[in-house]
């Protein structure tokens, strides 16, 4: 048993619970079906807890952690992430294609992208999206509140 | 009979149209991009570009989805001949024989047995497409609601089952899904459920954002995660990308033997084309001449394996399109790709819009010969489009999954939906969860739904008529197989993987559903 299960296992409770509570406030038609679905998540999340006693009975408990991250860079990870989330934002509020320019940049700069790899794949995604999207399925791509 | 042959004539008739064939050849490049970057997946690739199709006509659309599906499994090859680095889990098979050919400055052989394996395994597999696509679509014609809920239960218990490490852990990953399915607008009564406020979420969750979340945004945060590194180079070759006709003779038993081994795992609902190429590789060893050769280079060993994985193309689709169950996560996306159109996976494409079913068909026959033609005259190109770095990948995919997602309805709230499953889907893939699964339970959850609450409404509450058909019996006893089949799966991996011996590579392009493949 790894003990980065117990986490799997309250997640599910905690939507069951969730879900419940908000069900309560259904109509009665429109409160059984996913009623049915949350007592299969629920009992099925308990037969996994069922499982996991025997697996800790007979294997003993392992972390988990070492395995599941393996290999895991956390600065990296949680700086490309907020970039990502800083971009739906830039997006919102300057537009998408000046968004797009400036996480690409940013984001290739700190991946230590050479720079002429930076200007020619900035280049390439610009133009595949405006190509693609813009000129071919003539979507208006947002253009920021900013600019409105 | 003379109908179905009508039909097929003019699919082809229409297939060839100028913009079908444009499409057939830029989505087969693409294809083979996405399959020959190792740290990208085919149903991450047909995902991420499911959009671009919304505005194409239904045929078109799907054959260019068909089209990034097949060059994404021929594509895996190329990486792993050159760069002993499979693109795909589909072709890590081939990657024993072929980088042996490599090394011995046999590349462009081993590329041209891939190419030309791949090409027959997928054209063979359309004859079963078909043959075996109407006749059971015949059969969902007698489905009735009982039925239609006993079917959508069954396909996510056998992907559920066969797609995850551990069975509870699938079946939790459908029953989350089940659950999200139920947001948006009740389908009976029309009241609205967990909505949270949003007017968004009265339609539920978008499947397409949910698909590019869960499938390539996902791969975004999974490839940030690791230490980025520079890939191998791809060796350089100056043998010609060609066959002789006694290597052709040579290699044609194993490619009808893998044929028929990638197609019944592409009908079998819950295998795929990482199972098949094993498979379809030991068979070419147990079966060949030159025995002696294999584990050092042998073109029946690359021929065994791509040939198989190419055959589950066809053979994946039928299950998908007659009966809406998808046999593993590229076929769950495709079918995403359906229903974004419309259209619902049944006996009606078949019937209805039988027209446009065997246009899509058709399409499929001709890819191939696109996927043969650009293989070979692509080849040294893609070899070094597959050495591009995942520091590039990281935002240029998470740039067109943002873009993807807002095409659709042109709406700012799909992003953020994307982009929560992303997250979701990223911990979904650490966790071992099944994010195909979860996909699929957002698709047959309606389907679902709807086939339970008007059975019960037609019996007056009565839940026996759900145990009333010898249909439902059929599909019930499916579904206790769906429970019971990975047991064998996994056997029949295991062994197939073992009887490869040899030397597997790791990095693979890291299939979402099948990561440890």
């Amino acid at each position: 048993m790894k003990k980065t299960d117990i986490g799997v296992v309250g997640f599910m409770y905690a939507v069951c619970a969730f879900f419940f509570l908000m069900s309560r406030d259904l109509k009665k038609g429109a409160r059984i079906y996913p009623l049915c679905i949350i007592a299969i998540l629920f009992l099925l999340t308990t037969g996994y807890v069922v499982e996991m006693l025997f697996a800790a009975k007979k294997n003993g408990v392992t972390s988990g952690i070492p395995e599941i991250f393996e290999g895991f860079q956390p600065k990296q990870f949680f700086i490309v992430l907020g970039m990502l989330i800083a971009y739906l934002a830039g997006m919102y509020f300057v537009g998408f294609y000046l968004a797009t320019i400036v996480l690409m940049a940013a984001s290739l700069l700190y991946l230590r992208v050479p720079k002429w790899q930076i200007l020619i794949s900035t280049i390439v995604i610009i133009g595949l999206v405006y190509g693609a999207f813009t000129m071919f399925l003539g979507v208006k791509l947002p253009v920021g509140l900013l600019f409105k | 009979m003379l109908e179905t042959l009508a039909l097929m004539g003019h699919g082809f008739v229409n297939a060839m149209s100028l913009s079908n064939l444009l499409f057939m050849a830029g989505g087969t490049a693409i294809g083979i991009i996405i399959g020959c970057l190792p740290g990208l997946s085919a149903a991450m690739g047909v995902a991420l570009l499911l959009p671009m199709t919304f505005t194409m006509a239904p045929e078109t659309g799907l054959i260019v989805l068909g089209a990034i599906y097949c060059g994404a499994i021929f594509g895996g090859s190329i990486s792993a001949i050159l760069i002993h680095t499979p693109g795909t889990p589909a072709s890590a098979a081939t990657a024993i024989e072929g980088y042996q050919l490599t090394l011995q400055g046999k590349a462009g052989k081993a590329l041209a047995v891939a190419c030309f394996s791949s090409f027959c395994g997928g054209l063979l597999s359309c004859i079963s497409l078909y043959f075996f696509a109407p006749l059971l679509a015949q059969l969902a014609m007698k489905f009735g609601s009982p039925e239609y809920f006993w079917l959508s239960i069954f396909g996510l218990t056998i992907i559920a089952g066969v797609a995850s490490k551990s069975l509870l852990k699938g079946l939790i990953s459908g029953a989350l899904g089940l659950l999200l399915s139920t947001i948006g607008m009740d389908p009976m009564e029309g009241a609205q459920r967990f909505m949270f406020g949003q007017a968004s979420l009265y339609e539920g969750i978008n499947t397409t954002c949910a698909l590019i979340g869960l499938f390539s945004m996902s791969q975004v945060l999974i490839l940030a995660e690791k230490k980025i590194k520079q890939r191998a180079k791809a060796a350089k070759f100056s043998d010609k990308i060609t066959l002789s006709g006694k290597e052709i003779k040579r290699i044609t038993p194993t490619i009808l033997r893998s044929w028929v081994i990638g197609n019944l795992i592409g009908i079998l609902p819950g295998a795929g084309a990482s199972i098949a190429c094993f498979l379809g590789y030991n068979t070419s060893r147990q079966f060949s001449h030159h025995k002696e050769e294999f584990g050092k280079g042998s073109i029946e060993g690359v021929a065994g394996s791509e040939a198989a994985n190419n055959a589950v193309t066809g053979g994946s689709l039928i299950p998908m399109l007659t009966l809406g169950i998808p046999g593993e996560s590229v076929t769950a996306v495709l079918m995403g790709g359906l229903i974004i159109q419309g259209l619902q996976p049944g006996p009606e494409l078949f019937t209805r819009y039988a027209p446009m079913t065997y246009t899509f068909f058709a399409g499929f026959v001709l890819v191939q010969f696109f996927m043969l033609g650009i293989g070979l005259l692509g080849c040294r190109g893609f070899a070094q489009i597959s050495r591009l770095s995942d520091a590039i990948l990281i935002p240029s995919v998470a740039v067109l999954c943002v873009v993807g997602s807002f095409a659709i309805h042109k709406n700012f709230f799909d992003v953020v939906i994307m982009m929560i499953f992303g997250v979701l889907g990223y911990l979904v893939r650490k966790f071992d969860l099944n994010p195909a699964a979860i996909v699929l339970a957002l698709i047959l959850g309606p389907i679902g739904e709807n086939g339970l609450r008007r059975s019960l409404r037609l019996s007056g509450g009565s839940p026996a008529i759900l145990f009333s058909t010898p249909l439902c019996w059929v599909l019930i006893a499916l579904c206790v197989f769906g429970v019971c089949s990975p047991i064998f799966m996994n056997r029949m991996e295991k062994k197939a993987v073992e009887d490869a011996g040899g030397d597997i590579p790791n990095e693979t392009g890291d299939d979402p559903v099948r990561t440890s493949d």
